[in-house]
């Protein structure tokens, strides 16, 4: 006998249902609108006063962005969410199939485990979408104050959001797969968050290698959206990361399969994630959205640089704590790693903080070589490094008329609070009473 | 009470079983079950509490995996999209889907698998949920939800239906009724049914022919008259051949 074809549709609606009959949800959607008033409230205020408001002195926010100075603080609200709120309505979401046995009767539908998996990835994602609705409305009370938006920087802070919010629920939904009880699924997902958290903190104790692996734990993925900075290394892990995390869901909700059969084609799946992983690693291109370009040196200096052909080593005697070196790493190198594939850079250093180094003459020292030419600074600004730079190739430096005089905006949040603390969760309230009545 | 049939039925059967094993760490909990299900009738899988009855039924529907055996159809051994083609199974002590209402599971069941909406009615009358369509799965009481999960089972495509325990729950009219329910929906053209039913005066009162199950391992197969007889050849021949006093002499 021939089962129909459609049954997707069927599942699909059904996911849905399911979703909106989870208090998890709604608890989820409820928080939302305070979580991103009280981050928006506060941005606008800040930026406000920095930008002259109560009599603070003018001038001081004309290099202000909208990015960094609401934008990334009024969506800092969603990494909250996608934390601590989401996994766990995919948990619910995973783990109430099992737990009433409706997975017992779904899995006999002749569907693929991707396939069911699919379904609830696109309910996620749905959920994941409108609780966007949230910050959305920040940016619309934003551009009612007159605030600028420069779409695509906003676009990628999304973008970003969207990609964290994908490993959060796939990390909730496999393990809500591999265990038994939802309970030990939520414990496993906090683990693996606070491992990702760990990693950081070695990172910037010990560098090296960790600060790499620590370039791809979801918070630092966010936080480079959070700059309008969008690099394809990233996007490709993060998409490694979800679809990894998904496919260990549908392997492990199939009850008919050998544990054991189940472990090889996790093992599978790790190994296949680790082979797109570590070559993605390596993928170079990136896109710089944000409006006053601040993960680029000026075009003129780009093109300047793009000039040296030749390898440039640059090698830091600055310990991983030590605040020059993550200046000089966040405002020069990365950068420069942008513009020039052929840059080597390495780190020295025999402490973690560097305290007890000061004494060390050479500490601190910072050398650049060329074409066999050496020279040393101390200097962490980048303009200290483009000049020893292009002294080095024998550049002239280019003039950059190119400033970014930013957008300031003197105006408190008007209505902001009635939306997020008022609006926000009476249209939540009104969507629940609706839905169950409805039922 | 409902008659047991006395039909005959294909000799070939629809689907085998044939030496299944399950293991729990030491424990085996289906020790080389072999039985074979004919095509129209209505098996019982006859054992106490704790023989192996859900084991056997987990495995049958694909919910556990089999540690040794294979299920058959035409014998050869059936692909998991094929057995899923074949049988449809109702596990015991489930609450599917407790948020939503009745008729929102019957929708969705029948959509998913694309089972006969033209039965619809009559199976929901059958099982008197008429009154009940708005109410939810997790509101529900024990029996209540036993019948809704025996029509979402009806409704199915699939020619075998393989329910654990379809009983357990209902009260001694219930059971009756439903017994003759599923009666009539069995038999050469219709229904195929698998039951496992602990209960051995429930089993009388509805199955063809019986499998008798204890501690994991197959003691008899066959129609009452057949199990008599099986009794009587191992010297435990039983006076007034009732469905319990032969289950007493195998096991």
């Amino acid at each position: 006998m021939r089962l129909r074809s459609s049954g997707f549709w069927w599942l699909l609606s059904k996911e849905w249902a399911e979703l909106l009959s989870s208090w998890v949800w709604w608890v989820f959607l409820l928080l939302m609108g305070p979580l991103v008033g009280v981050s928006f409230v506060s941005a606008v205020h800040t930026y406000a006063e920095a930008s002259g408001l109560h009599g603070t002195s003018a001038g001081v926010g004309e290099a202000f962005s909208p990015l960094v100075g609401i934008w990334a603080p009024t969506f800092s609200a969603c990494e909250v969410a996608a934390v601590f709120l989401l996994p766990f309505v995919a948990i619910r979401l995973m783990a109430g199939d099992r737990q009433s046995g409706a997975l017992k009767l779904e899995l006999q539908h002749p569907m693929s485990a991707f396939t069911r998996i699919a379904a609830k990835a696109l309910v996620l994602l749905a959920g994941w979408l409108i609780a966007l609705l949230a910050p959305m409305m920040a940016v619309v009370l934003w551009k009612s104050y007159g605030g600028s938006i420069y779409a695509p920087e906003v676009a990628t802070v999304i973008l970003g959001h969207v990609l964290n919010a994908g490993i959060a629920a796939a990390l909730g939904c496999a393990t809500a797969s591999i265990a038994e009880h939802p309970a030990t699924a939520a414990i496993l997902t906090l683990t693996v968050t606070v491992g990702s958290w760990i990693v950081t903190f070695i990172a910037a104790v010990h560098g090296g290698f960790w600060e790499q692996i620590d370039d791809y734990t979801p918070t630092l993925m966010v936080a480079e959206f959070q700059h309008g900075l969008i690099r394809l290394d990233v996007l490709l892990i993060a998409a490694a990361f979800i679809l990894a995390g998904f496919a260990l869901a549908a392997i492990w909700m199939r009850l008919g399969v050998a544990v054991r059969r189940r472990v090889y084609e996790s093992v599978i799946v790790a190994v296949i994630a680790i082979i797109v992983i570590f070559p993605s690693a390596f993928a170079r291109p990136t896109w710089d959205m944000s409006e006053n370009r601040m993960n680029s040196f000026s075009r003129d200096d780009e093109q300047a640089l793009s000039r040296i052909r030749s390898p440039l080593r640059i090698e830091v005697h600055l310990a991983p704590e030590d605040p020059r070196r993550v200046d000089l790493e966040n405002r020069t190198l990365a950068k420069l790693r942008r513009v020039m594939p052929r840059v080597h850079i390495e780190y020295v250093s025999a402490t973690s903080i560097g305290l007890f180094e000061q004494a060390n003459p050479g500490y601190g020292e910072i050398w650049y070589e060329l074409e066999g030419h050496r020279t040393m600074t101390r200097a962490v600004t980048p303009e200290a490094a483009l000049d020893t730079i292009y002294g080095l190739a024998g550049i002239t430096p280019p003039s950059n008329d190119e400033t970014f005089r930013g957008h300031p905006l003197a105006v408190p949040p008007w209505g902001a609070t009635i939306v997020f603390y008022g609006v926000w969760p009476l249209a939540v309230a009104v969507w629940f009473i609706t839905e169950r009545r409805l039922r | 009470m409902v008659e047991a049939r006395t039909a005959d039925y294909p000799s070939f059967p629809l689907m085998s079983i044939n030496n299944l094993t399950k293991r729990y760490g030491f424990v085996t909990a289906a020790d080389h079950v072999s039985f074979s299900i004919r095509e129209g009738e209505i098996l019982g899988l006859i054992g106490p509490n704790g023989s192996g009855k859900t084991t056997v039924f987990e495995c049958i529907g694909g919910v556990a995996p089999l540690d040794e055996g294979a299920i058959l159809g035409n014998g050869k051994p059936l692909t998991a999209p094929e057995r899923n083609s074949i049988l449809f199974y109702l596990p015991d002590a489930i609450t599917p889907w407790p948020a939503q209402s009745i008729g929102w599971a019957l929708d969705f069941m029948l959509g998913l698998f694309g089972g006969d909406g033209t039965l619809s009615r009559e199976v929901v009358d059958c099982f008197e949920l008429s009154g009940l369509m708005h109410r939810r799965m997790g509101e529900l009481s024990k029996g209540q939800r036993k019948r809704v999960l025996l029509a979402i089972g009806l409704l199915m495509p699939q020619p075998l239906f393989v329910a654990d325990e379809p009983f357990e729950g209902l009260d001694l009219r219930q059971t009756r009724e439903i017994a003759g329910t599923l009666r009539s929906f069995a038999g050469p053209g219709k229904r195929t049914m698998l039951l496992s039913i602990h209960q051995i005066s429930d089993a009388a009162r509805v199955c063809d022919r019986f499998v008798l199950l204890s501690e994991g391992k197959v003691r008899g197969e066959g129609t009452l008259a057949e199990l008599s007889e099986l009794a009587a050849s191992r010297g435990r021949a039983v006076k007034e051949p009732s469905l319990e006093e032969v289950f007493l002499a195998l096991t």
